[in-house]
């Protein structure tokens, strides 16, 4: 699998760099820039490219202008911005109407190294990675009459872990449950908020972040 | 004042005193004694037919030049305008003494024969300072002189007149006759040219001149046309030629009391410099002054710049600074008190025409007009004062940033880093699970780290705001309210940074008071641009019954909006309900 990193931090992009490599990935390209990264995205068509959402000469969106043209032009091309702040309205900015290889998670989460992998190969492959700040804050927004209500406790469990772009499996194995359970956890869930059961993995975050922001 | 008004001419008349009270009976004692020798003459004529009309109509075209002269001469002393009608009336008298029977005066009559016409183009080409402004018209002049004084002269050594004058050196009809037709002919044109001046002088002055001044030049061209009609009638011998003789020589006679109406008129508009005091008195504003001042110069095009010697510029009422060079048809007026600069009037250049008028006004108003001055002063200064505000806002606020862009670029990523680094260690110590429950606790306090660096880093500065802008910002800030919020946000473009941060922060701010105080159970945030302006709405369905005079963490979100020329406004009434209403302009 290879990846391209545009972030400007020497630090960072050397520490993404090492992380990547160790768990076998090729970082075929790193640049500090916006301009650098669409030349290299174009060039190399990566799997993946890892964006900083703030990137020179302005650092104001230059990184999600980037994710955005990159989603756009390269659709094989799986997009993950990292950033040190996550906000709702740039998730659905980013997402736009497809989750499709797309992420969209705070720095902080590289430290996690497993997680943070698992998430780039799911990118990689046309999943999605939703910081899991973006779906507490869109389940905790308040609402005048709850639609989240008739969820039991788990249920909500396995749709922001759904939100957040897991497999049904990546879900199983982090509650510790069955396949079997969570796809039953599932399909309720999808008839209690009255929403199509979607084909793919993407389909449904975006189905479910929708429905969480509206 | 004398001074102020040569000033205000822009001219370099001479300052005179008023003529003596003895001086003026004088000559008016010496204007009705060559009334009547006049008359006396006319009867007593062996070769005058009609000698009371004759000296009925002598009398008309020369009293009247004599009286309003006298009145010009002490009202405006600096003017030689008056002198100059007086001599008119004079010369015109003289001319008169062809009535008389003895050789002497007839002849020394006929010498005058001429220059009435010529004083009259020479005194209207001079009207109103007395002096002659133009190359073009002290040519006029000038010639009018040498054919209404020079040729005559040769005409009556031709023998031109019957019987003979004791000029007549030879008697040759024919050339008296031709010479005769020139000065006639000449003059006519003269006459013309200089109702072509007069023409041109009332186009340049532009706008409607008060009405006198038009009268007066109406009359004046009238007279001219009528003496060049007079002397081409009597040239070619039109036999209108006596009737023509008496409307020119009503028409000239008309003249003086078109310029008599003016002073009236010009009396009488001092009388409104007694209305000017009284509201003056008033204390009144700096805008009631001006108009004012308009009234009483009848000038309703006047405006005021008042002079801030510490900004070193010229404001009007507004303390905007304003420009003081005078356009075309357009004239300033320097207005001082107690020897110290304090405004510029700047008027219709016709009020010239009136400049003790200008300079009564002037005068009268110069300590309502300081006093409009000093307000004018502290509207510059409230202005700068708001600029000084927004700037110390603005310094401010990018300090704030670049803070927060530290801590982004420096502690922030560090902490990830160092993270990152523990993430590793933690991977590569796969059997050792103390070590790895340890490495995950560090991890878990630099998260925690991070996590309170963001909200300083956030309480610094919303980087949302300047990097994504107001609507992607507001989205986060009201999903995160404690209570449901509906959000609208119709702003098409970025706005300028501090406008979207002010906005931001009237949101945030208020979205917390809803929390502590309302006890709502939903708001509404409306954001919208109209006309220059962002308007940001916060309403609450709470108990209401805030605390409208805007306790401290309002009051510094207002002094924010006021600081980019803004308003907050606040509604709490206590059956229940909140509103708050920011409106700050987007330049």
């Amino acid at each position: 699998m290879q990846v391209m990193i545009a972030e400007d931090s020497v630090l960072l992009r050397e520490g993404l760099s090492r992380l990547l490599v160790e768990n076998g990935i090729d970082v075929v390209g790193s640049c500090t820039n916006a301009d650098a990264l669409l030349r290299g995205v174009r060039g190399f068509q990566p799997d993946v490219a890892i964006v900083d959402i703030r990137l020179p000469p302005t650092y104001n969106d230059e990184g999600l202008q980037a994710a955005i043209e990159i989603r756009a032009n390269h659709p094989s091309v799986g997009v993950l911005v990292l950033s040190q702040y996550v906000e709702v309205g740039l998730a659905m900015k980013l997402l736009a109407d497809s989750a499709e290889g797309t992420g969209y998670l705070l720095k902080d989460r590289i430290s996690d190294v497993k997680e943070f992998i698992s998430a780039v190969r799911r990118v990689a492959e046309g999943g999605s990675a939703i910081d899991p700040i973006i779906v507490s804050t869109l389940l905790s927004k308040r609402r005048s009459n709850d639609p989240l209500a008739p969820l039991t406790p788990r249920e909500r469990e396995v749709l922001e872990l759904m939100a957040e772009g897991r497999s049904n499996q990546g879900i199983a194995n982090k509650l510790v449950i069955s396949l079997r359970a969570v796809e039953k956890y599932v399909s309720s869930i999808f008839s209690k908020l009255d929403l199509p059961s979607s084909s793919t993995e993407s389909r449904r975050v975006l189905a479910v972040l929708l429905y969480l922001h509206a | 004042m004398a001074t102020m008004a040569a000033d205000a001419m822009g001219t370099d008349t001479e300052i005179r005193d008023p003529p003596s009270s003895a001086t003026l009976l004088v000559v008016a004692l010496a204007g009705a004694a060559a009334a009547a020798i006049s008359v006396f003459l006319a009867f007593a004529s062996d070769h005058l037919d009609d000698p009371a009309v004759r000296a009925l109509l002598g009398i008309w075209i020369t009293t009247p030049y004599i009286a309003a002269g006298l009145i010009a001469w002490w009202r405006r002393p600096d003017s030689r305008f008056g002198l100059l009608m007086i001599v008119a009336g004079f010369a015109t008298f003289l001319n008169l003494l062809t009535w008389a029977n003895s050789l002497v005066l007839y002849s020394i009559g006929h010498a005058f024969d001429f220059l009435p016409p010529v004083l009259l183009i020479h005194l209207i080409l001079t009207f109103p300072t007395g002096r002659l402004e133009q190359a073009l018209e002290r040519w006029i002049v000038a010639a009018a002189y040498v054919l209404g004084v020079g040729l005559a002269l040769v005409r009556l050594m031709l023998g031109g007149v019957e019987p003979p004058t004791l000029f007549q050196v030879v008697s040759d009809p024919v050339a008296a006759l031709v010479v005769e037709r020139i000065v006639l002919l000449g003059l006519s044109a003269l006459c013309l040219a200089g109702v072509g001046v007069l023409a041109l002088r009332r186009r340049e002055r532009g706008r409607p001149l008060r009405r006198w001044v038009a009268l007066l030049i109406d009359s004046f061209a009238f007279g001219l046309l009528m003496i060049a009609l007079l002397y081409m009638a009597g040239t070619f011998g039109w036999p209108a030629f006596e009737s023509i003789r008496r409307m020119a020589f009503f028409v000239i006679g008309v003249a003086p009391f078109a310029f008599l109406i003016g002073l009236l008129q010009d009396r009488l508009a001092r009388s409104s410099i007694g209305d000017l005091m009284v509201d003056l008195q008033k204390g009144p504003s700096p805008g009631d002054v001006s108009a004012a001042l308009a009234r009483a110069l009848r000038d309703p095009s006047l405006t005021l710049a008042f002079w801030l010697p510490e900004f070193g510029r010229y404001v009007d009422l507004d303390g905007q600074p304003v420009d003081t060079t005078a356009g075309t048809g357009r004239a300033s007026t320097p207005i001082d008190r107690d020897g110290t600069h304090v405004a510029m009037l700047q008027h219709d250049a016709a009020l010239r025409d009136e400049p003790e008028l200008l300079a009564a006004v002037t005068a009268g108003a110069g300590m309502a007009l300081d006093n409009a001055r000093l307000q004018a002063e502290l509207r510059a200064r409230v202005d700068e004062l708001r600029g000084s505000r927004a700037r110390i806002l603005e310094a401010g606020q990018q300090e704030r940033q670049r803070l927060e862009r530290n801590l982004h670029d420096g502690a922030q990523q560090r902490l990830i880093a160092l993270s990152l680094e523990l993430g590793l260690l933690e991977e590569s110590v796969e059997g050792d699970s103390e070590t790895r429950e340890r490495l995950d606790r560090a991890r878990g306090e630099i998260a925690a780290s991070l996590e309170e660096l963001r909200d300083v880093a956030r309480g610094l500065h919303p980087a949302v705001v300047s990097g994504h802008g107001l609507a992607v910002a507001l989205e986060s800030l009201t999903a995160r309210a404690p209570v449901p919020v509906r959000l609208s946000v119709a702003v098409e473009h970025r706005l300028p940074e501090t406008v979207e941060i002010a906005a931001y922060y009237v949101v945030s701010e208020s979205l917390v008071n809803v929390a502590k105080h309302a006890n709502a159970s939903g708001a509404t945030v409306e954001v919208r641009t109209a006309e220059g302006r962002v308007v940001i709405e916060v309403i609450d369905d709470g108990i209401g019954g805030a605390d409208t005079e805007l306790g401290s963490g309002l009051r510094g979100l207002a002094d924010r909006v006021e600081a980019l020329d803004g308003r907050l406004r606040m509604w709490s009434p206590p059956s229940g309900g909140t509103r708050l209403r920011a409106e700050i302009p987007c330049k």
